[in-house]
């Protein structure tokens, strides 16, 4: 066993309310530079849509992520020999078009237009070219379901779904959605590290970070098809790519990544887990329904003496044990199992969990009512305003079963919780419930406790990294802007 | 003056600033290189004029290259028409496809206003050169044609002359300005690798083919720390194991072996008896060849005169081998005189017998690497690998019984009655070359 730790995260999709902030606390420090415009290393998507870049689920179009060739892990990109013909042309590595062209307001014109019968305007311009554009897309097009006949309806997670479960979702007054903020997911098997030619892409031992090597990456730019999610970005400015970095310089320092610190819903937990290196690949080469269970079964508990040596004698510190025996991340993954990750079927075992949203599981309208009396609370699982179907496509590789049990344990939560503020429901129902959610008393107080009232130290728990032991050089998050990896900062430019 | 400056100077400066500047580069600023891809911005036209570049330049170079570091097996693979003609055609073919690429990526970066968004003017310099010299070469194939061929009495000895530091302006002093300029733009690009784009040829990684999937770095040095201790241990364990594991096999093979003698001694398979009377036979047939190959040693030892033949059995067209008193294969022809003729048949060149066959010309031919000898001098056709003729071999005609009736010297001279009336009944025999060795 190679046990690991990961610096790990849990979205909780029910607090979150689309707002942003995370996306421009992320861009205001890290993506405000020429070349990186466009680049939302955290973004906020509105589901059902196409998310951004457009249809990047689409993987039969983008190539992202691994395929399973009978017992064996591929790339779906490329092998080793056509890697070397995509260095040239990279078929399926999206352009700027799948993203948008950024741009910016002539805003001085407001001031020096010359005197006219008309009032000055801004017009936009391009970023790049300097040109006036004509804009037609941009990050958050189809935010709240805007547009949806061209956006929504095209979201690849709603292909299995039936006409009638299709139509239900985008009846008018009855219409649901969700929103997924999505960062880099740190993956412990990362398509975009084993597709690197340059092997500029790596994976931090210590904590799980995957970043890239500014200075060996030479602008191949297999990463960007290979990575599922789109989360490595082209830097069409420096020829170099770049990615989330997880805050690194701010981690290293006991800080909060700005992402989570923003966060207005509080919805984001850090924290670490420890895992089995030597299981990947076996645990990634199961068939799609077994995926979820198949990479908790890598995840180890951080309380069992052996997994504790074996943790030790890698080099792992006393604080990160300490740190993995506190994680919220472990609770809500392991011992709770409410959180999953994006798409395993990409199977790159991601390393970012989201509990599912409970709020649009709704019954049908019943005399301008929703029917959801207790009688039928459970019952409202199957017609379920989001269905459980689409859930499942976005959070356990199709699997129901994984999803309906999270939903059952979080609607017992949250009566068991009811019927102690409001004390209107009865207990024989409550334990019908609880047992039906799996859930005992006890663990519902602790899940709502972590939920609902979690302080800033119980939903981050980030270990020393002891970057002093390794790196003399402190990173200001200032100077480290646009540079990324270890060591001395550089400054990344364009070279002749 | 100008052709020193330019085929000497030149290169040397270019190939020294483009070493140096390219490991400094490379070295000191690795992040000030990449691919520089525009694809993010213009993927579309990219795609028809990147992929035709590249594999058309590479194909180009590789077979420069092949032309200039291996001189001597690309003169003889050129001597064959076929090779050259083909070599000829991939070459210019090779370089259609560049010019195609290379034109679509010029257009593109002129007329794409994203891409020129990230272009530099060094950029337009690199196009501009590139497109002149593919341009040359073309030119060059076209009009100077089977260039394959002559590079290696031109520009091949030249390089080669630079290399070795001795610059001889000779091979090159006459060949026509187009090539020259070839060459002049060949060493301002290489000058200019360093300070371009043209740099990324060196970050070509080869590296992906053979590295893991995953890349994990650990910069805490406990973990190294903690590796280094199992590591030691493991090894300890693994010299055991390994050692362990020699010693087994080792035995094992050793007792298979053993099991393997034992067993067929006991219980091999039996031959049949028509199998055993086979081997015998073929063991008495080669104790009888040997045999009479002693005998004919024999002979040869204690006798001047042997058999050859009856003179009237010798035939002109075809000769009759026997064996002479060396152990060699020789033959006796009829001559046109009615005298025999008798030669060796061990080929001058490398000992090949020689055929008996006669053909038109009165040759006989070695088929091992095509010499012709001449059948009455036994001298071999101009150029063929054999230089010495077949030794001509001394004779002796007798009659019934046993008197010598005329003898060929091993100096040449006949002596003796050679009148076919005399001679036609006898029989031919070779003699021992008294005066010489034999």
């Amino acid at each position: 066993m190679d046990i690991r730790a990961q610096v790990s995260m849990v979205f909780h999709l029910d607090k979150c309310i689309g707002c942003h902030t995370c996306s421009l606390a992320c861009k205001n420090v890290w993506t405000d530079r020429p070349g990186a415009e466009y680049m939302w290393w955290n973004n906020v998507e509105t589901k059902p849509g196409t998310g951004f870049p457009t249809l990047w689920e689409d993987q039969s179009h983008y190539k992202g992520g691994w395929k399973l060739n009978g017992k064996n892990l591929e790339l779906l990109s490329q092998n080793k020999l056509d890697a070397f013909i995509k260095l040239f042309y990279n078929p399926n590595q999206p352009g700027l078009e799948d993203y948008y062209e950024p741009w910016t307001y002539q805003y001085e014109n407001l001031f020096t237009a010359p005197e006219g019968d008309d009032q000055p305007t801004a017009i936009p311009v391009s970023q790049i070219t300097g040109e006036p554009v004509d804009i037609v897309a941009g990050p958050n097009w189809d935010d709240d379901l805007s547009g949806s006949p061209l956006y929504a309806e095209n979201d690849v997670n709603l292909d299995e779904l039936t006409d009638e479960e299709r139509e239900q979702l985008f009846e008018i007054e009855r219409i649901s959605m969700m929103y997924l903020p999505r960062i880099c997911n740190h993956c412990a098997n990362p398509s975009c590290v084993a597709s690197c030619p340059s092997g500029a892409l790596y994976k931090r031992g210590e904590d799980g970070i995957v970043l890239v090597n500014q200075d060996m990456c030479k602008g191949w730019r297999a990463c960007v098809t290979a990575c599922p999610y789109k989360k490595i970005y082209y830097n069409w400015k420096t020829g170099k790519s770049e990615k989330c970095i997880l805050c690194y310089p701010k981690l290293e320092t006991g800080q909060v990544p700005n992402c989570f610190q923003s966060c207005v819903g509080r919805i984001r937990y850090l924290g670490v887990l420890l895992y089995d290196a030597d299981r990947i690949a076996a645990c990634m080469s199961v068939p799609n329904h077994a995926l979820i269970e198949s990479q908790r079964s890598a995840i180890c508990d951080p309380y069992d003496p052996k997994i504790i040596a074996l943790a030790r004698k890698n080099g792992i510190s006393e604080e990160f044990i300490d740190a993995a025996q506190k994680s919220p991340i472990y609770k809500y993954v392991m011992k709770w199992k409410l959180a999953l990750p994006l798409h395993i079927e990409y199977r790159t075992m991601p390393m970012l969990f989201y509990v599912p949203p409970l709020l649009p599981v709704m019954g049908k309208m019943d005399n301008g009512h929703y029917a959801n009396t207790i009688d039928g609370f459970f019952s409202g699982l199957e017609s379920a305003r989001l269905p459980i179907k689409y859930l499942a496509n976005l959070f356990s590789a199709g699997n129901v079963e994984i999803i309906e049990y999270v939903m059952k344990k979080l609607i017992a939560v949250r009566y068991y919780r009811r019927s102690l503020d409001m004390g209107d429901i009865d207990l024989v129902q409550i334990n019908r419930m609880m047992r039906e959610g799996n859930v005992s008393p006890e663990e519902a107080e602790e899940i709502y406790r972590l939920t609902a009232l979690a302080t800033v130290d119980q939903r981050f728990v980030i270990p020393p990294l002891q970057r002093e032991e390794a790196i003399s050089e402190t990173c200001n998050p200032e100077l480290c802007r646009g540079s990324c990896g270890l060591g001395v900062p550089v400054n990344v430019e364009r070279g002749p | 003056m100008m052709d020193t400056f330019l085929f000497i100077a030149l290169p040397y400066v270019a190939f020294v600033i483009c070493v140096i500047g390219t490991i400094i580069r490379i070295k000191k600023w690795p992040v000030s290189y990449s691919a520089l891809s525009s694809q993010f911005l213009e993927p579309k036209a990219l795609m028809w004029g990147s992929v035709p570049w590249h594999i058309g330049i590479v194909v180009i170079t590789v077979g420069h290259l092949l032309a200039f570091c291996f001189p001597g097996l690309w003169q003889s693979m050129m001597g064959k028409a076929e090779i050259l003609l083909a070599t000829e055609t991939i070459g210019f073919a090779a370089g259609v496809v560049c010019l195609a690429g290379l034109i679509v990526l010029i257009l593109r970066r002129i007329g794409s206003s994203k891409v020129q968004a990230v272009t530099s003017t060094m950029d337009l310099i690199i196009l501009g050169l590139l497109l002149a010299q593919v341009l040359l070469g073309l030119a060059v194939a076209l009009h100077y044609k089977y260039g394959a061929a002559w590079v290696s009495g031109t520009a091949s000895p030249y390089l080669f002359s630079l290399f070795t530091l001795q610059p001889n302006l000779q091979f090159i002093q006459d060949l026509p300005v187009a090539v020259k300029a070839h060459m002049v733009l060949a060493y301002l690009l290489i000058l200019l690798i360093p300070f371009s784009r043209l740099i990324h040829m060196f970050a070509v990684p080869l590296q992906y083919v053979f590295r893991p999937a995953q890349n994990v770095v650990w910069n805490n040095p406990r973990h190294s720390e903690a590796s280094e201790a199992n590591y030691q241990q493991e090894e300890a364990r693994r010299e055991f194991i390994k050692g362990a594991a020699g010693i087994t096999l080792g035995c094992g093979v050793l007792a298979i072996g053993t099991v393997d003698k034992v067993y067929n001694f006991f219980f091999g398979p039996r031959l049949s008896a028509k199998e055993e009377e086979e081997i015998m036979s073929t063991r008495l047939k080669r104790l009888q060849m040997t045999a009479n190959q002693r005998k004919l040693e024999l002979e040869r030892q204690t006798s001047n005169f042997i058999l050859v033949s009856a003179l009237s059995d010798l035939k002109a067209n075809e000769g009759k081998y026997f064996i002479d008193f060396n152990m060699n294969t020789a033959m006796a022809f009829a001559g046109e005189d009615g005298l025999p003729i008798l030669m060796s048949a061990k080929c001058t060149h490398l000992g090949c017998t020689v055929s008996n066959q006669v053909d038109e010309k009165g040759q006989v031919l070695c088929p091992c690497h095509v010499s012709f000898f001449d059948v009455k001098t036994g001298k071999p056709n101009a150029g063929a690998p054999a230089k010495n003729p077949l030794p001509m071999l001394p004779w002796a005609i007798m009659d019934k019984r046993g008197k010598v009736i005329a003898e060929r010297a091993a100096s040449g001279q006949i002596t003796g009655d050679t009148a076919l009336s005399s001679i036609k009944e006898c029989n031919v025999y070779i003699t021992r070359d008294l005066e010489g060795k034999a």
